[in-house]
């Protein structure tokens, strides 16, 4: 119930909070265009206006009214007079692209530990890739693919807008999902998160019952580890989403992430505002989906399992 | 090892070959902040608009001789109170459109226009009085608002097409920051990674490269490996330490870039012990250029040709305005610098300086981005100073911070800021040192103030001859280096890199790319 | 408890201990400058200037690996505490009962789990006035970022112990609360989720210290946004070995290969560090 209503209305508090929060920052677009006392009070003026730049609140209440009709207006620093609703509408795709492939290495972990097909041998393994951070794997394959000019190779774009183009390099996105899927532990934990939950819930007292009766502990245990694995996969994919801020940044892909840095660095409120509430979507759209799982489980328990007679 | 490096680089070399064609691929420090020459905010810009537009007038790269591909004929009026430029016909923006003479009148009604937030446009708006467009001559009259011995360098701004805009206010955030229309050799456009630019014929030009891109550098290192692989043909600036790799490779040149750049540490003269020039002098003396040109730029101190060359004043040494009299320290001299704090009332004790009873504390900055240039020269001009008895804390400023605050003169909780001023031909220092008041002095870092200072500034503003200008930055140069505002250190060489398949490419000082009509690729 | 668990769980211990110990010296020891340069010492080898070599300007590894670990001890000791004390409360806050007190640690961490975390990062980082600048603010903001983790984790095991159920059986049994909640619940049941989490987050924050390091350094270059300009960081000796790494020269003149050697020897410490507090907090 929580889970769901702070599903909905997180596209609405994130921006909210990020916008008090960058209010803070030393700074904002008017000052980093025009300078105070280097270009003329008279056009920073007309530039605070512009952008209703008086107090948060204003604007806040500015941002918002606009972007409820998805308008989120137009770049004024990080990519001057790019229209932000494009700018992230090209970088979702990139972010999705990399995210579905660090899943990948993150998926096979979870589902090679909980159905037993990785030896428990393999772990150390999987601990051995995890210790090396993604900053570092990453930096050693943009310098990889910039000096030997792989980025390019297969690049393919699709026109989305009148002049934008979604582009596209795979080898850097490849490279982007496999840091993220491999580096700072992401499957060692999945591989090892997952085992300490089955592995404790084997410990109860249903599934010794359950082995005595002739059935198989998984069938038994999965509908109540579910739950807690779905959890589990909510926070290592917002935990990805965090780490593809830098993994874009080094591997200069074109993505949210990139975005975000960008514009809090720029001080470009529009874009920082656009760009979070694009990664609020996709938390708002990973707790929906924690929810309704979770209902869907719990609905499951209580049709009861079948009993062999 | 060995053979798999080889096989990945003639993978490298193939794919470039596949990938590039005729195109020419650079890398640039960083984007371009904006494609609108008014907003114009850094020297990328202003390298990437010099693609795209022309200037009414501009200087040959070659001759120096001042010229216009734009106008046909100029006439000085009124003594020089006026200009009237006569247009080249036939020459078009890149949509197809005539350039007229209404253009040029906008473009300087947008560069007066208090509401446009340019901060180039305030020179322009100390010496433009108006502009009126005379369409049945093809030609415009811009107005000054007083006498120039030199009228066309007043001009030397980029034309904008009127069509493209509903007012002379132009928004920052207009869609012409990213697809502007100009008439130079290239249309322009901006993604979020790289610019491209493809060549669009003229009748006044005519670029033989089709395709150019301009790249985002991203680490130094990885930029020159890329250059040396043949990733890209060019590198717009080389940092010292990475120019003997370059220049041991036989595909690729470095190139001077004549950006009459030099270093400074800006001393607030309004703070403490430094108040006391005798303090500033000491602080001169306790620097060792040398060992710090040695240590961070990886200068070899046997270099016949060093990329660093030291200064005294605030001009590089090929300048008419350097004034040769006043000579340069190299090294620091200790036992002096001692002397002069002494002199100041400071006292030493436990190898520290104390003055009014509290140990003489020195707050650091530096521009951050310099440090690409000079590895870590914030550290060891602070070691340097703390080695001479001087207490500090050295921090890093945001390049936002430095044009925000800095350069409006706003960081005045510091004491020392290592920083770049660079320049065109014209070496205009007024603002850097003219007093803060009555709209001079808009480049004062420490809102430095010497009536003496002010009285040569105002005698090189009123200068009728390039002589009594000489005269008067000579003058300037010799007070700047005794009362010592700034603690002077260096010109640093920007050295750009091509690879061979680029010809006759010759780099204009400042702007870079005036002469790219010439530019060819094999 | 089987008596290979009970190795593992002691090997653990001792080496995580040894490596926290490690970096606390190697804190303590870390100086407040890397000195003066010396141009005869310039890109040393080990064997030239024991025991790490030297940098471009001839100052020794050592001082830069001292001088990193003094920047990530505290701030990444503090987060994991702070982490800790989350999962601990939502643990216990589960086991009360207290369904109030529960939907309103849904509610931040579902709040705190939506927020982009680098942005969150970096504007703490930004925010920091100069002569403040620091790791810890970061590694505090991360904590709280990474807390809902932590706090589901621990609230599910609690959850799975039977809740205020379980408490009650106890009760029932004459313990005392201090003794049901101290020892059964955080002691026996939740140490396991708690260390696990605590230790990762010690981690994450080191890793996030040197990527944010790495990151300012690429052009155009920012203050560093970890610690003062006088310190250097464990991503600075990374990039002296990058570079040589990329660029081919492995084992010439002016090569500081060993420099990247070190930088992936003291990056493991902490990950190292991490595994071994995992295995010593494994349940029986």
């Amino acid at each position: 119930m929580v889970r769901g209503a702070a599903g909905i209305l997180l596209p609405l508090i994130v921006p909210a909070i990020i916008a008090m929060i960058i209010w803070g920052l030393p700074g904002d677009p008017a000052t980093t265009i025009c300078p105070q006392g280097t270009c003329g009070e008279t056009a920073r003026q007309a530039l605070i206006e512009r952008y209703s730049l008086t107090s948060p609140y204003a604007f806040l209440y500015s941002w918002l009214s606009r972007a409820i009709f998805l308008d989120f207006g137009i770049s004024p620093v990080t990519i001057a007079g790019k229209e932000v609703w494009a700018l992230v509408a090209t970088s979702v795709p990139n972010t999705a692209l990399v995210m579905l492939l660090a899943l990948g290495p993150i998926t096979v972990g979870t589902f090679g530990a909980a159905l037993g097909w990785f030896p428990r041998q393999l772990d150390a393994v999987f601990q051995g890739i995890g210790v090396v951070p993604a900053v570092i794997f990453a930096l050693f394959c943009v310098a990889f693919i910039t000096i030997f000019d792989l980025g390019g190779i297969g690049a393919f774009g699709i026109p989305m807008f009148e002049y934008d183009n979604w582009e596209v390099s795979p080898m850097k996105l490849l490279a982007g999902g496999l840091v993220l899927g491999l580096a700072d532990g992401a499957l060692s934990g999945a591989v090892s998160g997952t085992r300490s939950v089955f592995d404790t819930e084997f410990k109860q007292r249903y599934i010794g019952i359950a082995i005595l009766r002739g059935e198989r502990p998984m069938v038994n245990a999965a509908p109540n580890v579910l739950p807690t694995l779905i959890g589990q996969f909510r926070s290592r994919v917002l935990h990805l989403l965090s780490g593809t801020v830098i993994i874009e940044v080094i591997l200069g892909i074109e993505g949210l992430g990139d975005l975000l840095w960008r514009a809090t660095l720029d001080n470009d409120y529009f874009v920082v505002l656009g760009a979070a509430w694009g990664f609020a979507l996709i938390s708002s759209f990973l707790l929906i989906f924690q929810a309704i799982s979770g209902v869907v489980v719990e609905l499951m328990i209580r049709r009861s399992p079948s009993v062999p007679t | 090892m060995g053979r798999l490096r080889h096989l990945l680089v003639g993978v490298g070399l193939v794919s470039a070959v596949f990938l590039t064609g005729s195109n020419v691929d650079y890398f640039e420090e960083q984007l371009p902040s904006t494609m609108i020459p008014i907003y114009a905010r850094t020297m990328v810009d202003r390298r990437a608009h010099e693609l795209v537009f022309d200037r009414m007038f501009y200087r040959s790269a070659i001759t120096n001789e001042l010229r216009s591909r734009l106008v046909e004929r100029y006439q000085v009026l009124e003594g020089g109170k006026k200009i009237k430029l006569v247009l080249r016909s036939g020459v078009k923006w890149h949509d197809g459109k005539d350039l007229t003479p209404d253009d040029v009148c906008f473009t300087v009604d947008a560069l007066l226009n208090e509401k446009n937030p340019s901060n180039d446009a305030k020179d322009y708006r100390e010496a433009l009085a108006g502009c009126e467009s005379q369409p049945k001559e093809n030609s415009a009259v811009i107005a000054f608002r007083k006498i120039y011995h030199n009228p066309r360098e007043r001009v030397a701004f980029h034309v904008l097409p009127k069509h493209k805009f509903d007012s002379s206010q132009i928004s920052p955030d207009d869609d012409f920051a990213l697809r502007p229309i100009g008439t130079g050799p290239v249309k322009g456009s901006k993604g979020r990674r790289e610019v491209s630019f493809s060549s669009v014929p003229n009748a006044h030009r005519r670029a033989n490269v089709a395709q150019l891109q301009l790249k985002e550098g991203g680490d130094p290192f990885v930029q020159v490996r890329t250059l040396i692989n043949a990733g890209v043909q060019g590198v717009i600036a080389v940092a010292p330490p990475l120019r003997p790799e370059v220049a041991a490779s036989d595909d690729v040149a470095l190139k001077s870039y004549d950006l009459r750049s030099w270093w400074f540490i800006a001393v607030n003269t309004a703070s403490g012990a430094l108040k006391h020039q005798k303090v500033r002098q000491a602080l001169d003396l306790t620097i060792d250029r040398s060992e710090l040109r040695e240590l961070t730029i990886g200068v070899d101190k046997d270099d016949p040709n060093p990329p660093c060359e030291f200064i005294s004043g605030p001009f590089v040494q090929s300048s008419p305005y350097y004034n040769r009299q006043v000579k340069v320290a190299e090294r620091s001299d200790r036992a002096r610098a001692g002397t002069l704090m002494e002199q100041a009332g400071a006292t030493k004790a436990a190898g520290r300086w104390t003055m009014d009873g509290a140990p003489v504390n020195l707050r650091i900055g530096m521009n951050a981005p310099l440090d690409t240039e000079a590895r870590d020269l914030l550290n060891q001009i602070g070691n340097q100073l703390q080695a001479g008895g001087f207490d500090r804390q050295v921090y890093r400023v945001t390049a936002d911070d430095w044009n925000r605050k800095a350069v409006a003169g706003q960081l005045k909780d510091f004491d020392l800021l290592i920083g770049k001023w660079s320049f065109g031909m014209v070496e205009y220092v007024n603002p850097l040192f003219h007093s803060r008041k009555g709209g001079k002095g808009s480049m004062n870092i420490f809102n430095y103030s010497n009536p003496e200072v002010d009285k040569i500034l105002t005698r090189f503003d009123a200068a009728r001859t390039d002589t009594e200008a000489r005269d008067a930055y000579h003058d300037l140069h010799s007070l700047l280096a005794k009362d010592l505002p700034y603690i002077f250190l260096w010109k640093l060489d920007t050295k750009s890199a091509w690879r061979n398949e680029v010809r006759n490419n010759t780099i204009a000082p400042y702007y870079y790319f005036t002469e790219f009509d010439g530019w060819t690729i094999q | 408890m089987k008596p290979r668990v009970h190795v593992i769980r002691w090997v653990g211990l001792s080496v995580g201990l040894v490596l926290l110990l490690s970096l606390a010296l190697m804190a303590y020891f870390a100086p407040d400058t890397l000195g003066q340069a010396d141009i005869t010492r310039r890109v040393a080898s080990p064997f030239d200037l024991p025991p790490f070599g030297a940098d471009r300007m001839g100052r020794p590894l050592l001082y830069y690996a001292l001088q990193g670990a003094a920047i990530v001890l505290w701030p990444s000791l503090i987060a994991g505490a702070i982490v800790a004390a989350f999962a601990i409360i939502a643990g216990l806050a589960r086991c009360a009962g207290l369904a109030w007190f529960d939907t309103l640690l849904q509610i931040f961490s579902e709040l705190m789990g939506a927020l982009p975390r680098m942005v969150v990062v970096l504007v703490v980082a930004l925010a920091m006035p100069r002569d403040y600048t620091s790791l810890l603010p970061v590694a505090i903001a991360w904590a709280f970022l990474a807390a809902p983790g932590a706090m589901d984790e621990a609230a599910t095991a609690a959850g799975r112990l039977g809740g205020s159920r379980f408490v009650e059986a106890l009760r029932a049994h004459g313990f005392s609360a201090p003794r049901i909640y101290l020892y059964h619940i955080i002691t026996l049941n939740l140490r396991s989720v708690v260390i696990r989490q605590a230790a990762e987050v010690v981690m994450q924050v080191i890793f996030l210290e040197i990527a944010l390091s790495y990151l300012v350094q690429v052009p155009p270059v920012q203050p560093a946004l970890t610690h003062s300009e006088e310190f250097k960081s464990w991503a600075d000796i990374l990039y002296l070995g990058f570079q040589t790494a990329t660029g081919g020269n492995w084992f010439g003149a002016g090569s500081l290969i060993h420099a990247l050697v070190l930088g992936l020897v003291l990056v493991a410490m902490p990950a190292v560090m991490a595994h071994a507090f995992r295995l010593a907090a494994r349940e029986r």
